[in-house]
């Protein structure tokens, strides 16, 4: 019976033992359950947050930008291309943690990047920043050598940078790529969009290293769609000696700046175009007037003389009042709203000319009196409305040219309307070219539609892009306007050109010999440069050529702007035609032109 | 007291003795729940290893893939570099200043060619 009583005594004290303990073991759970409900359920933003900021890492991943081709012969060569260089910097707080030693690492700086130890020295002790530039565009070499030398606190970062394999040529047509990786000026800040691509993003749950798990899902990665790439209209032997010829002339005429452009008539297409003085974009940073970053070809726009009267000839002969062989009595002067148009001394004075004459001699009067009949006698409504028309409507002067370059200026044309300020006068003088402002490829756009048969084509410079995809798009030539001219007064301007060529020749001119098996024509302008306190510098003059050359039919057409050449003599004449004389030579002495068959 | 029952009786009596053919007692064993709970476990156990295993596996190949791009971007820039250095060796001033290039005599001009 005692037995019987001890053991369920200890039965019930086990009992108890084990319910104390499976309460408290309840208790635990309980605790611990609050506390994960606490963390997993009420902090749940808190601390995904938190992980996420340590595992989860984002980036762009940046698109390579187009390349940039152009012709050379049959094939293409690289003009602009792409190239991984890296940014050296320090942080100057890790380098005060790490205790690098400065001084050590300058020297290393500077033998490896070259510049001042001091210079280094410096940088690296700099105060309340933790991103100091030591070098930009080091090379994967120099950065193996620094990071060999394990200076604490040394970081570099790796960027894509341009590289112009043909150093500084076509350098303004091109244009730069800033540090920020933007383009500017020229064909890279017009096509800034198409030649940048759009970058891509990874977003990945990554390990410490920053490798991305590939198990976890949500991981995302959008690959990056890179620029196009270009191939440019541009020939590169062209440009090349193009540019040769404005360098020896800017030195040769004393030239404050020249302007050329090469343009086949008969699809827009730039073969060439070139200013100078010029830069190397790869050294864009060292140039202090951001002037010189300009295509002043397409930006510049200025009086352009004399080679206005081959437009005023072919508007005034499309509209019929003139033919091509008419004459006229030239009384020499002019007297428009009280100021007298006239002529130079060398012309002579009043008497019969003929439509020719009026454009070898260069008579102001001849292009007055061309305006004067498309009003039907006088500079009147009809005669202005009428030249503006063709000015703006057929030569598209005063628009865009819409070509594939940044800051194009559209120049001006005073509109028709009688402003009270001498409006047949401001015309008298636009039909010499004068009180109106174009560029050299308004120019050079506008003389091809009065020679090719009367369509005016949108000048362009990118004849193909290539995507991403491998997929190429050929540029097609774009028509601005047809009928510009008649057919008939377009063939009737290309012997008036030549006989200027001609004619020059014969006066002494004696670099405008051409072969017979080719044609040449052109027209010189001297434009007096405005005052910006009013009227015209006596004595300073931009020179101008407008002129073709080809066989059977025209096949390049060549402007020339000369900004202030010192030269004895007319600036056309000495400044702009000997400059046409060097490209025309340089086309047809390298095989570019193709000579007359019949 | 019927026959039958008699005799049911007397084999109840012997049961005992003639059961070396086949047992009448069926004994049913089952599982307690302390094995239940361990069996559960080494399930669970077993079955986050396979899953450690194949999520290991699979960031190896995170790894794997990680490598072969950092060795395609790698030759990518080696390409790269290449090409421009190629293109820089044939550019025009590259070839205006070589030795051949010196040695070549200029065009004629076309205004002496026909004389």
């Amino acid at each position: 019976m005692a037995y019987t009583a001890s053991r369920a005594g200890s039965v019930n004290s086990t009992v108890k033992r084990v319910r104390t303990w499976y309460a408290l073991l309840l208790l635990v759970i309980g605790i611990f359950g609050v506390r994960l409900f606490y963390l997993q359920v009420i902090r749940y933003d808190h601390y995904k947050t938190a992980a996420l900021h340590d595992q989860l890492h984002q980036k762009v991943i940046p698109a390579t930008r187009g390349t940039i081709e152009a012709h050379d012969g049959e094939k293409t060569i690289p003009i602009v291309l792409n190239q991984k260089l890296y940014t050296v910097f320090a942080d100057p707080v890790d380098i005060k943690t790490y205790k690098t030693d400065v001084d050590k690492a300058a020297v290393r700086l500077a033998s490896t990047l070259g510049g001042e130890v001091d210079g280094y020295a410096k940088k690296l002790q700099a105060k309340d920043t933790r991103y100091v530039i030591l070098a930009k565009k080091v090379t994967p070499e120099q950065r193996t050598k620094l990071l060999s030398y394990k200076l604490a606190g040394l970081y570099s970062e790796e960027r894509d940078y341009r590289t112009y394999p043909q150093g500084s040529m076509a350098a303004q047509v091109l244009g730069f790529v800033s540090d920020e990786g933007q383009g500017d000026y020229g064909l890279e800040q017009a096509l800034n969009k198409q030649l940048a691509g759009t970058p891509g993003e990874l977003k990945a749950i990554t390990d410490q290293s920053g490798v991305p798990l590939a198990a976890s899902r949500g991981n995302v990665q959008t690959a990056p769609k890179n620029g196009d790439d270009l191939v440019l209209t541009v020939n590169m032997g062209m440009q090349a000696q193009l540019e040769r010829i404005l360098a020896d002339q800017y030195k040769k005429t004393k030239s404050k700046g020249l302007s050329a452009v090469i343009m086949d008539p008969a699809t827009g297409k730039i073969k060439a175009m070139a200013n100078y003085p010029s830069y190397d974009p790869a050294k864009y940073s060292e140039v202090n007037d951001p002037k010189i970053f300009e295509n002043a070809s397409v930006s510049e726009a200025i009086e352009p003389g004399s080679t206005m009267k081959l437009l005023t000839a072919a508007a005034a002969l499309d509209q019929g009042v003139i033919k091509p062989d008419t004459t006229y009595f030239d009384p020499s002067k002019f007297v428009i709203d009280d100021f007298t148009v006239k002529n130079i001394e060398e012309d002579g004075g009043a008497r019969q000319q003929s439509i020719a004459s009026v454009l070898n001699l260069s008579l102001n009067t001849g292009a007055t009196w061309m305006l004067m009949q498309m009003g039907g006698g006088s500079i009147n409504t009809k005669a202005r409305t009428a030249w503006y028309d063709y000015l703006t409507s057929h030569f598209q002067f005063g628009n865009d040219s819409n070509i594939e370059q940044g800051y194009e200026t559209a120049g001006l044309v005073t509109k028709p309307a009688n402003n009270g300020a001498g409006i047949n006068l401001t015309y008298a003088n636009m039909s010499f070219g004068q009180g109106i402002l174009v560029t050299p490829l308004q120019m050079t756009a506008a003389v091809s539609s009065i020679i090719n048969g009367g369509t005016y084509y949108q000048p362009y410079l990118v004849d193909s892009t290539t995507d991403s995809n491998g997929k190429t798009t050929t540029t097609k030539p774009k028509v601005v306007k047809q009928n510009v001219v008649s057919p008939e007064v377009s063939r009737a301007m290309i012997p008036l050109m030549e006989y200027i060529v001609d004619e020059h020749y014969k006066e002494g001119f004696s670099y405008l010999n051409f072969s017979d098996s080719y044609a040449v024509g052109g027209k010189t302008g001297t434009a007096q440069i405005a005052n910006p306190s009013g009227g015209y510098y006596a004595d300073k003059y931009n020179g101008t050529y407008t002129g073709f050359v080809g066989g059977n039919d025209a096949q390049y057409v060549i402007t020339v702007f000369n900004t202030q050449p010192s030269v004895n003599g007319y600036a056309g004449s000495y400044g702009g035609q000997p400059i046409f004389g060097d490209i025309a030579h340089m086309l047809i002495d390298n095989g570019y032109v193709t000579p007359k068959t019949r | 007291m019927t026959y039958s029952s008699s005799l049911a009786m007397s084999r109840s009596r012997f049961a005992g003795r003639n059961q070396n053919a086949v047992s009448f007692r069926v004994e049913e064993r089952t599982l307690g729940p302390i094995s239940n709970t361990i069996i559960l476990i080494v399930l669970a156990c077993l079955l986050g290893l396979l899953y450690l295993t194949q999520v290991t596996k699979t960031n190896a190949y995170g790894f794997q893939i990680n490598s072969l791009q950092e060795q395609s971007a790698t030759l990518q820039t080696q390409h790269d570099d290449l090409e421009v250095a190629s293109a820089r060796l044939q550019s025009l001033p590259k070839v205006q200043a070589s030795a051949a290039a010196k040695a070549l005599t200029p065009v004629a001009p076309s205004d002496t060619i026909q004389q």
